[in-house]
């Protein structure tokens, strides 16, 4: 009797989700797959949604695209899959960015390096920001660079991630900018971009290098000043006041890419065919706004010149690395 | 000195305080912004989780119930069901090996075989589809099975 | 002053919008009773569903909350009936909860605990509208120093915990932190302990913790007990079904405290429930604790902790709400959710976007509400899960742990991991070890020794910056009071009667 009603109560709930989720289920073998090498909710997440969202709305793909995660290991552990079990699956894009890049570069993807994949492409990209809070003494890069030169020790960098990340090369790249060596600040590793702006907002540290997006619900609270984005050219919109690195005579330079590759046996046919949708999406008025609601700027390089691109990436951090005697 | 299981656990915790130190010992650290790094405190774990093993193994507590013989050979029976249960989760798929593991786990728990089948084939199917179609969680289902369902 | 909050109800009170956060509670209840699959699964399925469903913007969040404090209400569901936490913040409530339902107390233990996480959750809820700018700036002048002080402090609040073993509890901790070490170094990117195994770069999942710890090792006893001729761990017949409106009564006061503790824990960036949870459980056993009931199913070693993991869960707005930081995992999904809609919350949000921000937090309020009425009466049907046969339950549970492990990373190796932990798990239980110390440990460890350096980083290694600031300055003192006063007060008691 009770496990009668138990069982109808699970039928119960087992037909409402069914009528919630209908059709997410239906991974049919030949549809589409986009793997997210995090746990859901993250940047990768997003990466592969923005794929998964455009492709179906511009009507690229008929099938709804799955996103499928794979968290592990700063995203080797999807790296490593791809390289040892779907090698040569055409339907299968994996998410990727300028992290996947660094820790390419630092060895952390173990016995695999990045010749291994075929790069697809990217759909977007983020810049880096140079932040200080709104009482802080600089009002410009010059002016923390020439604090910074005296005495770099006095002066607290933090950011989102340990030493050899992604959020730590954009503070290694200023300093070295400013001929210090990396080795010589004073860096906090947080957990993720929000701490340490939040440790910013309390002047525990004095500079967050954190994202251009991630700044945007920030700028007109009038709490921190952005020093400078570490973008080739001034962005539009609300950033249109901030100067870029380079402008005021600072040689540095972080897009994040958003991007994907695909399996190292994948034929040329299947590669191709999914560049030149990548190319024809990223062309479309619609995916424009999609990415613009990610806080995305528009980035599009695809197949071999993306390739190469990412692979001239890994070379400079790999310089970097041993510069600062990082690599392992 | 008796035997007593506090000190074979104490002596046992004591062996994971050496290999952790031995480990944390070996570390290779590039570089580091803290004094602290990496390496302090694993070690500074490592040596209080000896000092505290040390007191378990001169002064073990009460030795507890264990099991005998024939109940141990069923912990381990079940044991070794869930084992299988992992091996076998992405080959033969979600549905096959939960069929296999509850019709188990329920002979285990002294059921009898016709009601053990039963729950079995009701809990197998029933969850999948609760758990993916409903929940929306992608489980393996078992290439072999898929036009079945 | 709260025109956001009058607009905001009248957006929550449209019949679409009631009806989303009634399902939303629903289904939250449901993640959230389910051991290992939480609210980040819930949002995480639904965040498109709602975006390709074309729901505003306003309509999405209501569901989405009504997921997010839904599954706290759930979280204690298992930890109650099974003894194994529905989720991170559900673990204290296993330490009086569960030896209730031994009692044949579920039904009142579950009513209880619905009504201690309303409690909780409205606390936090009034604190959250009445306070949010101003609690903004005190939660950004916790730096890793503050941090670091309050780990300390909370591993002193431990030591009422030390019980009638003191060694085991504290080699149970120790183990607990040895495990949090494992994975990537979070100041150097070290790889610490990982065997060269990707698989454990970013550590031992808590899921994977606490369901080897408490659902295998409670599989395996489960079987010692139906073998067992004296079958001393059969539970009796199910009494009563409701709470008793005494019972409410006499927990009222760990029901206050431990929202308040809850929701100030809550709205630091980085704590989140299950410190909330462990804080407010051993503040009310020191406190309340006379006999030495707690930990054989107290009453309020329940409310405490479970109005204080809902009280966290809704204080974790108030970073992402005021300043667009992000309190917990889950509020990070809902960050991303708002992003979906071209909505960054932040400091701009309550002037820019009020009708949003006023609807959350009015459905913030509905959503509880609706959780109570859902949650009082449902408490009988529940604890009938009690009546379910053993060789149904355990395959269950079994099924449960292996698919809330899988799912997190859709691989063999932490299925393993589980089993491994299970087994420890159950040699410890068979020992006389508490799991609580392991699990604290676990995760108070880990935030010890991050914020640890990173205070030292920020000082170059000058230890000053410890007890600097007077709010670190303070949670020291109250550490070192936790430690001696229980020694110290009968000496001086003593010493005055002596006198007098």
């Amino acid at each position: 009797m009770k496990i009668n009603k138990a069982f109808r109560h699970c039928s119960g709930l087992a037909l409402l989700g069914g009528m919630l989720v209908a059709g997410g289920a239906q991974a049919q073998s030949d549809s589409t797959e986009c793997i997210a090498p995090a746990k859901p909710g993250g940047g990768y997440d997003l990466t592969c949604r923005l794929a998964a969202n455009g492709l179906q709305e511009t009507g690229l793909i008929d099938q709804p695209m799955v996103v499928t995660y794979m968290p592990g290991g700063i995203g080797a552990v999807a790296y490593n899959h791809v390289n040892g079990v779907r090698k040569d699956d055409p339907n299968l894009i994996v998410a990727a960015s300028t992290g996947a890049a660094v820790n390419l570069a630092l060895g952390k993807f173990g016995q695999y390096d990045a010749t291994e994949v075929r790069w697809l492409g990217a759909l977007g990209v983020d810049y880096g920001a140079i932040v200080v809070s709104a009482d802080a003494p600089w009002q410009n890069l010059d002016e923390l660079m020439d604090d910074l030169r005296d005495s770099p020790g006095e002066i607290a960098f933090g950011a989102g991630g340990t030493i050899g990340s992604q959020d730590w090369m954009k503070a290694a790249l200023t300093a070295k900018s400013a001929d210090i060596s990396p080795r010589d600040l004073r860096y906090v590793a947080f957990e993720g971009g929000g701490e340490a702006l939040a440790a910013l907002l309390g002047d525990h540290i004095q500079v967050f290098t954190g994202d251009l997006s991630e700044l945007k619900s920030q700028l007109g609270s009038g709490k921190i000043r952005v020093l400078a984005a570490l973008s080739e050219e001034r962005m539009d919109g609300p950033y249109a006041d901030i100067p870029t690195a380079a402008e005021q005579g600072y040689d540095v330079h972080w897009p994040i890419w958003r991007g994907y590759y695909m399996g190292p046996e994948v034929d040329d046919d299947a590669y191709f065919s999914w560049v030149n949708r990548l190319t024809e999406l990223s062309e479309s008025p619609q995916f424009a706004e999609l990415r613009e609601a990610r806080g995305l700027f528009p980035m599009s390089s695809f197949g071999p010149e993306f390739d190469r691109y990412v692979q001239d990436q890994v070379a400079q951090f790999q310089s970097l690395a041993e510069e600062v005697g990082l690599s392992q | 000195m008796k035997l007593a299981a506090d000190r074979v656990l104490g002596l046992c915790l004591i062996g994971l305080a050496a290999f952790v130190a031995v480990q944390a010992a070996r570390l290779h650290v590039p570089f580091s912004y803290d004094p602290v790094g990496p390496k302090a405190f694993p070690l500074i774990l490592a040596i209080l989780l000896a000092a505290l093993s040390l007191v378990l193994v001169l002064k073990p507590g009460s030795n507890g119930h264990w099991p005998d013989r024939s109940l141990a050979v069923k912990l381990l029976a079940v044991l070794a069901a869930l084992l299988v249960y992992a091996l076998l989760f992405t080959r033969l798929g979600f549905v096959a090996t939960t069929l296999l593991t509850t019709v188990a786990l329920a002979r285990a728990f002294a059921a009898p075989w016709g009601k053990a089948l039963l729950t079995g084939v009701l809990m197998a199917v029933g969850s999948y589809y609760v758990f993916t179609a409903g929940l929306g969680i992608s489980l393996p289902s078992g290439d072999w099975l898929r036009p079945l369902l | 002053m709260f025109d956001f909050l009058i607009q905001g109800f009248g957006v929550a009170l449209s019949p679409l919008n009631l009806g989303l956060a009634f399902l939303g509670a629903l289904l939250g209840t449901l993640f959230g009773a389910l051991p290992g699959i939480g609210p980040i699964n819930g949002i995480a399925i639904l965040m498109p569903l709602a975006y390709t469903l074309g729901l505003p913007a306003e309509s999405a969040l209501i569901l989405l909350a009504g997921i997010y404090t839904g599954a706290e209400y759930g979280g204690r569901m298992s930890s109650i009936l099974l003894n194994v936490p529905g989720d991170a913040g559900a673990v204290m409530t296993t330490l009086d909860g569960h030896p209730l339902a031994k009692q044949g107390l579920a039904g009142p233990a579950l009513g209880l605990s619905a009504v201690s996480s309303f409690v909780g959750a409205t606390i936090a809820i009034l604190g959250l509208t009445l306070f949010a700018p101003l609690l903004a700036e005190v939660a950004v002048m916790f730096g890793p120093a503050e941090f670091f002080a309050l780990m300390v402090f909370a591993f002193a609040s431990m030591s009422v915990m030390m019980g009638k073993d003191p060694t085991k509890t504290a080699i149970g901790a120790v183990l607990g932190v040895l495990i949090g070490t494992v994975g990537v170094d979070s100041g150097t990117g070290v790889l610490r302990y990982t065997f060269g195994m990707a698989e454990l770069y970013d550590g031992i999942d808590f899921v994977v913790m606490i369901i080897g710890l408490f659902a295998i090792s409670e599989i395996l006893l489960m079987l010692e007990h139906a073998n067992r001729k004296d079958s001393g761990g059969d539970i009796p017949p199910l009494g009563r079904v409701f709470v008793t409106l005494k019972e409410v009564l006499f927990c009222k006061g760990a029901m206050l405290r431990s929202g308040l503790i809850g929701f100030i824990i809550g709205v630091l960036p980085g704590t989140g429930a299950s410190v909330a949870g462990a804080v407010s459980y051993t503040t009310e056993k020191r406190l309340s604790d006379k006999e030495g009931t707690f930990g054989n199913g107290d009453m309020r070693g329940l409310a405490a902790p479970e109005s204080a993991n809902n009280a966290a869960a809704a204080g974790s707005f108030v970073p992402m709400l005021t300043l667009g930081i992000p309190g917990s995992g889950t509020t990070a999904v809902l960050l991303g959710a708002l992003m979906l809609y071209n909505i960054t919350p932040g400091p701009m949000m309550f002037s820019e976007r009020p009708e949003v921000a006023g609807g959350l937090i009015a459905s913030l309020y509905i959503g509880n509400l609706v959780l109570l009425a859902l949650n009082l009466p449902l408490a009988g049907v529940f604890a009938r899960v009690l009546t379910i046969p053993r060789w149904v339950l355990v395959p269950g549970i079994a099924i449960l742990a292996f698919v809330g492990v899988y799912q997190l990373h859709s691989d063999l190796t932490a299925i393993y991991l589980m089993l491994i932990i299970g087994v420890f798990g159950y040699l410890l239980r068979k020992l006389g070890f508490s799991l609580a110390p392991v699990i604290l440990g676990y995760v108070l460890g880990g935030l010890m020794e991050q914020n640890l350096r990173r205070a030292l980083s920020i000082s170059g290694g000058d230890l000053e910056i410890l007890w600097r600031s007077g709010i670190s300055l303070g949670l020291w003192i109250a550490a070192a009071a936790l430690l001696v006063l229980p020694w110290l007060l009968p000496k001086l008691l003593k010493a005055r009667l002596g006198r007098a």
